[in-house]
């Protein structure tokens, strides 16, 4: 049966959905809080490919195939009410201790993000300790980064500030310096960054130097605006395709089962 | 002939618990972002004008913002220090960070895990994979990196990180501290094996008899001390009983940004004076936010 595109959506519901697809069946998956797309990214595919997905949420585990509506609940990472769906805890310390099975991949954001996929959460700044702007901390992304099949880098906004030629600090390592064996000559067993989304475009890295490429740009968006608004040279492959969009069935078990309220339309 | 001995009861008041901690010494406290921080005992430590404190906070929420503008704070040791959606940083941490008033001792969260587990195992350090290749070893020069002797990886050893004092909120325990959680406990048993001494408010005490019908939920064995502190994870929440005060939060958030942006310190101290320093324990507290805002945080 032919795939029915939708042309009626959201950039964010675009890019959620094209997440959605790189997510496999029996996974792990943690989602942080408030994390609108990642999180319809992760139900979507759960409903529509991966029944057997084990969601990490709130320091639960949970499958929610059974689960009509799943709530998103408030912004906060510890609103217990998600605990309803637990079928185990996990606790602080000893997410950590199995490292196999912490989660199959990790969406992160950050305050900076540079032509190799590393990001920055602590702070801009020469000096680490008279900083200009101090961010919230690493959180698990160094761990993530160390130890996860696949990390995607997800940004609200697209711009030179963010994407940077070097971060001001590393607080999770993607691609290093560069080159094919970068994470291999720091022992690091994890798969690195794949994806970096923004509301313009998907970007990969090409697999010998390992610098970010441009992969897709969005529908209705020209490249122009993507290099104008990147602060380093980005990898521009001679097919530029556009991303996917949404397929109408997408859409709709978006809106009507996952983001009721529309979070990822406004 | 053998006289029946009594068993010591260890329940204090909050008062008591808080003056416990002494300037300069190193806290732990418990719980994670938004849920589950001691805070009955935290706004007794700021009534108490203690100063110089060492914090280990690993993902600290907005009550390391509220201590950090009370003055208490010297060094922070954090994976993670967030408001969530109040607050993406919190402002006085922030702003004291930025200034160089207050130091980090920056870790990620495995790191978090692996110092409160080397010092609950008395060695002097965990080696760490994640960490190598990022800025951690240079923006925290107490982290090493060393060539493993026994397949000669690259790793970083994470030193062991122990609390005099560690702080925490729970759900249940008996006067004789078998504290139990509901919901995950997040690192607080971490933070309980790590610290020499431990004080654990909670939102009920219940009869030594309730625990031992399910000693395996029991995720403290032995607190030192033991508060009674209905609601006194307020504004955060506390699994099973009550969720976050967003519009509390959202006031504190508001006097803290204000006093940075303006640099006036009296939206902070309008708000200290008003939830801290006047009302005199955790209950004249409770009367303050009021009976019809603590009850509607149980509804959903």
């Amino acid at each position: 049966m032919k795939k029915k595109y939708s042309d009626d959506y959201s950039i964010q519901e675009l890019m959620a959905v094209f997440l959605s697809h790189d997510l496999k069946d029996g996974e792990i998956a943690h989602l942080g809080a408030n994390q609108p797309i990642p999180r319809a990214a992760v139900l979507l595919a759960h409903l529509m490919h991966a029944p057997n997905m084990k969601i990490s949420q709130s320091l639960t585990i949970s499958n929610l195939i059974n689960e009509p509506l799943p709530q998103p609940y408030s912004e906060f990472f510890t609103d217990w009410r998600r605990a309803r769906w637990a079928e185990s805890y996990r606790l602080g310390h000893e997410v950590f201790s199995d490292v196999k099975r912490f989660a199959d991949f990790f969406f992160l954001g950050a305050i900076q993000i540079d032509k190799y996929g590393n990001i920055n959460l602590i702070g801009t700044g020469n000096n680490y300790r008279q900083l200009i702007f101090r961010g919230p901390g690493s959180g698990a992304s160094a761990v993530a980064s160390t130890y996860c099949k696949r990390i995607y880098l997800i940004s609200n906004t697209h711009q030179k500030r963010f994407f940077v030629e070097k971060c001001d600090f590393i607080s999770a390592v993607g691609w290093g310096n560069g080159g094919k064996n970068a994470r291999k000559e720091l022992g690091l067993p994890g798969g690195g960054p794949k994806y970096v989304l923004t509301p313009l475009c998907v970007m990969d890295f090409e697999p010998e130097t390992k610098k970010m490429r441009l992969k897709s740009m969005h529908p209705g968006v020209e490249l122009e605006e993507i290099i104008k608004n990147t602060g380093f040279e980005l990898v521009i492959p001679s097919e530029l395709p556009y991303t996917e969009p949404p397929s109408i069935e997408e859409i709709e078990i978006i809106r009507t089962r996952i983001d009721l309220g529309g979070t990822l339309r406004k | 002939m053998l006289t029946h001995k009594r068993r010591n009861e260890v329940v204090i008041s909050e008062k008591e618990a808080a003056s416990w901690i002494k300037d300069g010494m190193t806290i732990g406290i418990g719980g994670l972002l938004s849920s589950s921080h001691p805070m009955a005992i935290i706004r007794q430590i700021i009534k108490n004008k203690t100063k110089n404190l060492t914090v280990i906070a690993g993902s600290a929420g907005l009550e390391l913002d509220l201590l950090i503008g009370a003055g208490s704070v010297r060094k922070v040791i954090i994976s993670l220090m967030t408001g969530e959606v109040i607050a993406t940083v919190g402002p006085m941490f922030r702003r004291a960070v930025q200034r160089g008033e207050v130091e980090i001792w920056e870790v990620d969260e495995s790191m978090y895990a692996a110092s409160l587990q080397a010092a609950a195992l008395g060695i002097p350090f965990i080696p760490s994979k994640a960490g190598i290749g990022t800025s951690f070893p240079e923006i925290n020069p107490d982290l090493k990196i060393f060539n493993d002797p026994i397949t000669d990886e690259l790793l970083l050893a994470v030193p062991a990180l122990k609390p005099d004092i560690a702080i925490l909120h729970a759900a249940y325990s008996d006067p004789y501290g078998n504290v139990q959680h509901v919901g995950t406990g997040f690192a607080d048993r971490a933070l309980y094996r790590a610290a020499e001494k431990v004080i654990v408010q909670v939102e009920k005490l219940v009869p030594n008899e309730e625990i031992k019908k399910n000693p395996s939920a029991t995720s403290i064995p032995g607190a030192d001390r033991i508060i009674r502190a209905p609601f006194g994870a307020h504004p955060g929440s506390s699994p099973g009983f009550y969720l976050e005060d967003k519009d509390h939060m959202k006031e504190y958030q508001s006097a803290a940004s204000l006093t940075v942006k303006e640099d006036y310190p009296k939206y902070l101290e309008d708000y200290l004076d008003r939830y801290i320093h006047e009302p005199e324990t955790n209950l004249d507290y409770l009367e303050k936010i009021g009976v019809r805002r603590l009850l509607s945080l149980y509804e959903y």
